[in-house]
């Protein structure tokens, strides 16, 4: 005997598609954003460090400057003080000394013309 | 010293009081302290170069302090001469900027703003500019940026 013949046919409206696709939800931006965005602040950071350094050696130029050019100003100043006290102390000596013969005051311990400071200063 | 001192250990150290000999020319001290100095001292290099230069030269071929009196005489004379000039023509301005010198550990970066008065009023009155020598050529000195990168964090 047969059984009443019935085709095995799918559902109305035919099979949903199969869901071979993978479920990857967006997960924020990727590496290579990233990776740029660390390059580009840094590189901003950089380039200010760069621009500081050029402006330090700027503002010590001025700094210097500024010294030197008093600097004959002081110089001079101290010269006549240090010239004074020099003529002060020879002449002490001079008195000190009169009655050594053949005594120079003043007379440099050195057998050199050229100026050396003198190592005990008066103030 | 020949005034009478208590104690038997002196408080300050021996001054010798002999003044200059004679024959050497008196000059008066400029007697201005740091900040005021460093205030003018672009003014005094601009103003007084030929002196300090011949001065310098002269300190160069001897540096016994007896061989340079009459050029040092020179330079002082030629300071104090801009210190006065400078008071009588730009007194408040030239008083603002040391003032702010003297708050400001005598940073120039910190006190700009006087600057720029005075700089203007120096120009203006005595034709002196602030140049800085052997700057980079071809951009704006650091004394006249507009936006510096170094400058006081409290306005």
């Amino acid at each position: 005997m047969s059984a009443p013949f019935k085709q095995d046919m799918p559902p109305p409206g035919g099979f949903e598609a199969v869901k071979y696709k993978r479920n990857l939800p967006f997960r924020g931006p990727g590496a290579l954003v990233f990776l740029g965005g660390a390059l580009l602040v840094s590189g901003f950071g950089f380039y200010r460090y760069g621009q500081g350094v050029l402006e330090k050696r700027e503002l010590q130029r001025e700094k210097v400057w500024s010294r030197i050019h008093l600097v004959p100003l002081l110089l001079a100043e101290g010269d006549r003080d240090a010239y004074r006290r020099r003529e002060a102390a020879v002449a002490r000596e001079r008195e000190i000394m009169k009655d050594v013969e053949g005594w120079e005051a003043g007379k440099s311990v050195y057998n050199n013309a050229k100026y050396a400071t003198p190592s005990i200063a008066i103030l | 010293m020949s005034s009478a001192q208590s104690g038997s250990v002196a408080t300050r150290p021996y001054v010798d009081p002999t003044p200059l000999p004679d024959n050497i020319p008196k000059v008066q001290e400029l007697g201005v302290s740091s900040a005021p100095l460093k205030s003018a001292a672009f003014f005094i290099g601009a103003y007084c170069k030929e002196y300090n230069e011949d001065f310098m030269l002269c300190k160069s071929e001897n540096r016994d302090p007896s061989h340079c009196l009459k050029e040092g005489r020179r330079v002082t004379r030629c300071a104090t001469d801009l210190i006065n000039k400078m008071r009588e023509n730009c007194l408040s301005q030239f008083q603002e900027h040391w003032d702010c010198l003297e708050k400001n550990n005598q940073e120039y970066y910190l006190c700009r703003k006087p600057e720029r008065t005075l700089n203007a009023c120096m120009f203006e009155k005595l034709g002196l500019t602030k140049t800085i020598p052997s700057a980079p050529a071809g951009k704006t000195p650091v004394h006249e940026l507009e936006k510096p990168l170094f400058k006081a964090i409290q306005k």
